[in-house]
């Protein structure tokens, strides 16, 4: 026993060097900057020429700042709309695609729904924000259709009460193409005979859903939650093309405040705090969930 | 000793024979983010086209830039290695004023005199061209020449007028009784965009018209906390604007491309925007587009454009002052006017094209008057998205005029103190 | 065993009309890019075209270059996919495999590259690239993508490995082959499927990277699509018509990618692929 930990620290040690390039990476791209970006956060600082020293002046300012807050709160509709909703609905489409219509239709009607959800993703955010402001605009397309239903039309964009809930549909469009591909590769490597067998048991769709699919894609699942829940809680480009933060401040988001600090009134010392407290509470977050994953992981 | 400045002499040779090649060999760089088509893009490249005749030894380096680029990189830009010779440049304390007062833009007075820009451009045209030692446009050395003028005035549908049987209203009041007549026809009389930047120029225009000089002085300036009534008359007139349905509570879920459509494909006979919708307006199939500045303002919102800065380490300043003088010079000038923008130099008999005749008409017209009253969200840096957002609530009815007015007042003296 | 024919049709219907409702804005894209700017100026966005001109896409197309800019685009999104790759197998492969100690602190630390906001990297990105000579280069973007991309993938190949069947591993150490060998011949070659997945994914994902871009690559030379996309919005006026069309033609690289990698990625993620 102890022979066998003996060689395995060892074995340890030597792996050290492939983690080498990965750690040198890391610290000159992401360590550096963000301790840089820490000690930014203590300056008052308009990003060329000398920052200077203000202590703990831009972190007072930031919790006094209703802004700040409201935005944190938004991103819990975002983690709703780029987390939870895409993650459920790619989760029935790929058991869908792939129990179902690889069976039926065959394997190239699946792969081909498969590429046509993923489309959105490859759009960039910029060209995207023009499209759904076509079609969300109160004179758009969404309002036409409504209307030619006999329905009311609304200014989604424009309506504090509503223009939350726009966003939050534009992000499922954009996020539902990612969590499926990386499901549908992950029922990949499920044998069909166990679906074929189920099916011989009399498993409905609805158990061999919740008895294969769901286990089968347990690793998947937690890539896709956590991934996604930390792309939420950095949006930024799509909000900042579909409502700038508005109206009245309602769509606002962290990234999206400290982006207006580092760039627009360049109070770059300010936007350094925003995004300092950002990470901290993501990382915060991250952790938490980490330690969720493997724990479960060693229950099973 | 003597070894040391044998070497020191073969050195300085091998420095000047390098150099004598580069001054053969030499290139020019220019930036500038104006899209190639429109009436900026076609007159600078005149004038580049002209300087490449003039210098034909000359490797001339063009790259036409984007907007968000220079917008947000700019200063980063400035402050390293690969800054040009000649760049369009932001205009405002934010951005020219940040790096002139870092040091890295090149004083211009001495060549505003030696290359007779005094000739054409008066002191009144340079005052977003100074800035003092905090980065504070009106005063100090000269760091940046405009080129062209802009200005925020009324485009309308003549046509529609004309079937109307309406004519161009000169009064605040006028223009209200005219758009009462529209909407008694069902029509929204002005297309608007409050999720975007061109509803805080309207604003603008109502602030303007209860204010004096001396309040825009000091609004601009920085110069006292802010006196927010003309904001509390403009939130009043929004209100009221919408409630008799002028413009639509529709606004503040569109963008300036929406508001654009919306004027252009007739369904609304005006619209309250910049001279830089001008060329595009002035080829709208169907109808005629025409301009009036805003009834009853001697103010307007406007300024002069965006401003030819020299960094303070470019290689060939002599190359980049000659490309000044020709984008000032009478054909260039002209041919800006001539493809609808609004030159600030140009010959206003020579230019034929129509709404480039009206703007540059008007635009002087602004001047002489001491009518530009410049942008709203200029004064503080970041005061722009305060702006979009409160008189998107004004205009959607979320705000009251008074909270409209206070939200401007605390984040002014708030951007005062920072 | 097939269902009835009227489930299998409702299904298809269902699915048919997400897909629908999924590309309609991008239908509504090809609609308005082929359209005259007074065609859309005059009847707007949501009519059918009735005019077809592509001029706007050709002035895009010279005036800023596109042939460089998209070789510049594919090198970048090129490079930062293999070399993101390469470096996430290796991350993982010392922690899912190797189980250094301290694993899954590293992991959390490498995922911090995920977890920071991108706009607070970009002053200070800015100044190290420029102290050590690379700013405005293509390589510093590509270094930086790098790293950032397998942040994602060092914990996605991390979690697969964990559970790699260690009988395999066992089998070839027997043989006698070395830590490299078995990383190359062993885990590469069961990981394949995955890492195209992952190689997909980093080459769109960064293909669309906007800021970094912008702020870091300071010439034209060096520019990429989709930050040259920004020539078609100035300062206040935008020309939507072109913006739809150039879209369109910025996606058709990460198109064709996605088409030519769909095959791989039926085949999987590897947790238990080995049977």
């Amino acid at each position: 026993m102890a022979a066998i930990s003996q060689s395995r620290r060892t074995g340890s040690a030597v792996y050290w060097l492939y983690l080498m390039p990965g750690l040198i990476g890391f610290v000159l791209v992401v360590g550096l900057p963000f301790a840089m970006n820490v000690a930014i956060s203590f300056t008052k600082w308009r990003g060329i020429g000398m920052p200077s020293f203000v202590g703990l002046a831009n972190y007072d300012r930031l919790l006094g700042d209703a802004a700040f807050w409201s935005s944190m709160q938004h991103t819990l509709f975002f983690v709703v709309a780029m987390a939870v909703i895409p993650t459920i609905l790619s989760l029935i489409l790929a058991a869908t695609l792939f129990d179902y219509v690889a069976t039926q239709f065959g394997q190239g009607w699946s792969s081909f729904f498969r590429a046509g959800y993923y489309l959105p993703q490859i759009l960039p955010v910029s060209a995207a924000g023009v499209l759904w402001s076509w079609i969300l605009n109160p004179h758009g397309v969404l309002n036409l259709v409504l209307r030619g239903l006999g329905l009311e039309g609304s200014n989604w964009l424009g309506d504090p009460s509503y223009a939350i809930y726009a966003v939050m549909g534009v992000m499922v469009w954009i996020q539902i193409g990612y969590s499926l591909v990386v499901f549908m590769s992950g029922l990949g490597r499920v044998d069909p005979s166990l679906y074929e067998a189920a099916r011989l048991d009399g498993a409905g769709a609805p158990q061999r859903f919740w008895y294969i699919t769901i286990p089968m894609l347990r690793p998947e699942i937690a890539v896709i939650a956590l991934t996604t829940t930390i792309a939420a809680l950095k949006v930024f480009a799509p909000v900042f093309v579909l409502t700038n933060g508005g109206p009245d401040n309602s769509t606002i988001v962290p990234s999206y405040f400290s982006y207006t600090h580092f760039f627009a009134t360049v109070r770059v010392g300010y936007g350094a705090a925003i995004s300092t407290a950002q990470t901290a509470i993501t990382i915060l977050l991250g952790l938490m969930f980490l330690r969720l994953q493997t724990r479960k992981g060693d229950a099973r | 000793m003597k070894t040391f400045t044998r070497l020191a002499l073969m050195l300085a040779a091998t420095t000047a024979l390098t150099t004598g090649a580069m001054a053969e060999g030499r290139t020019f760089k220019v930036w500038w983010y104006e899209p190639a088509d429109s009436a900026l893009g076609i007159a600078w490249d005149a004038a580049l086209a002209k300087f490449k005749e003039a210098h034909p030894d000359v490797e001339v380096q063009f790259e036409l830039k984007t907007f968000d680029q220079i917008n947000q990189a700019g200063s980063l830009i400035l402050n390293s290695s690969d800054a040009p010779d000649l760049m369009e440049y932001n205009k405002g304390n934010g951005t020219a004023g940040l790096v002139a007062s870092q040091g890295l833009l090149a004083p211009l007075d001495e060549a505003y005199a030696q290359y007779g820009w005094d000739a054409t451009l008066n002191e009144a045209a340079l005052q977003l061209g100074r800035y003092d030692e905090n980065g504070v446009f009106g005063s100090g050395p000269l760091y940046g020449i405009p080129n062209y003028g802009e200005f925020v005035s009324v485009f309308y549908n003549t046509d529609m007028l004309a079937a109307a049987g309406l004519s161009v209203p000169t009064t605040l009041a006028e223009f209200e009784a005219v758009m009462d007549a529209f909407v008694a026809q069902g029509v929204v009389p002005i297309a608007e965009a409050a999720n975007d930047y061109p509803a805080q120029h309207l604003m603008y225009l109502l602030a303007l018209s209860q204010a004096t000089p001396e309040w825009v002085a000091d609004f601009q300036g920085l110069k006292a906390e802010l006196d927010p009534a003309p904001f509390l008359y403009a939130g009043q007139k929004l209100q009221e604007w919408v409630e008799k349905g002028y413009l639509s509570k529709d606004a503040t879920g569109m963008k300036a491309d929406d508001m654009a459509a919306q004027f252009t494909s007739g369904a609304s006979p005006f619209v309250v925007t910049g001279t830089w919708y001008g060329a595009n307006f002035g080829g709208i199939e169907g109808f005629t587009a025409s301009q009036f500045l805003f009834p009853g303002n001697h103010l307007s919102a406007g300024s002069t454009g965006n401003i030819w800065v020299v960094p303070n380490g470019a290689d060939n300043k002599d190359l980049a002052y000659e490309f000044i003088s020709l984008t000032l010079s009478q054909d260039v000038q002209n041919l800006m006017g001539n493809s609808g923008g609004v030159p600030i130099a140009a010959d206003p008999a020579q230019i034929t094209d129509r709404i480039g005749s009206l703007e540059t008409e008007l635009f002087n017209q602004l001047v002489a008057q001491g009518g530009l009253g410049f942008y709203p969200d200029w004064p503080v840096p970041g005061f722009y998205n305060e702006v979009l957002q409160a008189t998107q609530a004004v205009i959607g009815g979320t705000a009251t005029p008074e909270e409209f007015a206070q939200r401007l007042k605390d984040a002014y003296d708030d951007g005062m103190s920072m | 065993m097939k269902k009835t024919g009227l489930t299998r049709w409702v299904v298809l219907g269902l699915l048919v009309g997400l897909l629908a409702l999924m590309l309609a804005p991008i239908a509504l894209a090809v609609i308005n890019a082929v359209k005259t700017a007074a065609d859309y100026a005059a009847r707007g966005p949501m009519a059918l075209p009735r005019s077809f001109d592509l001029s706007g896409l050709r002035d895009f197309w010279s005036h800023v270059n596109f042939p460089l800019k998209l070789w510049n685009s594919l090198l970048l999104s090129g490079c930062a996919a293999v070399f993101g790759v390469l470096l996430s197998l290796l991350n993982a492969y010392a922690i899912g495999i190797g189980r250094v100690r301290a694993g899954r602190g590293i992991l959390v630390l490498i995922l911090m590259g995920i977890m920071i906001p991108q706009e607070s990297l970009v002053y200070p990105l800015y100044y190290l690239t420029k102290s050590v000579g690379l700013f405005d280069s293509l390589w510093s973007v590509i270094i930086i993508f790098t790293v950032l991309q397998a942040a994602f993938g060092t914990y996605l190949l991390a979690s697969v490995l964990s559970e790699f069947p260690r009988e395999l591993l066992e089998a070839a150490r027997v043989d006698g082959a070395n830590r490299w060998q078995i990383l190359w011949q062993v885990v590469f070659p069961i990981l394949r499927p995955t890492l195209a997945v992952l190689a997909t994914f980093f080459f769109i994902w960064t293909w669309n990277e906007f800021l970094l871009p912008l702020v870091l690559l300071a010439s034209n030379d060096h520019q990429t699509i989709s930050v040259a996309m920004g020539v078609l919005s100035g300062q206040y006026v935008s020309d939507p018509t072109t913006t739809a069309a150039a879209a369109l033609l910025g996606i058709l690289p990460t198109l064709i990618f996605f088409l030519i990698f769909q095959r791989t990625l039926t085949r999987g993620i590897t947790v238990g692929a080995v049977k």
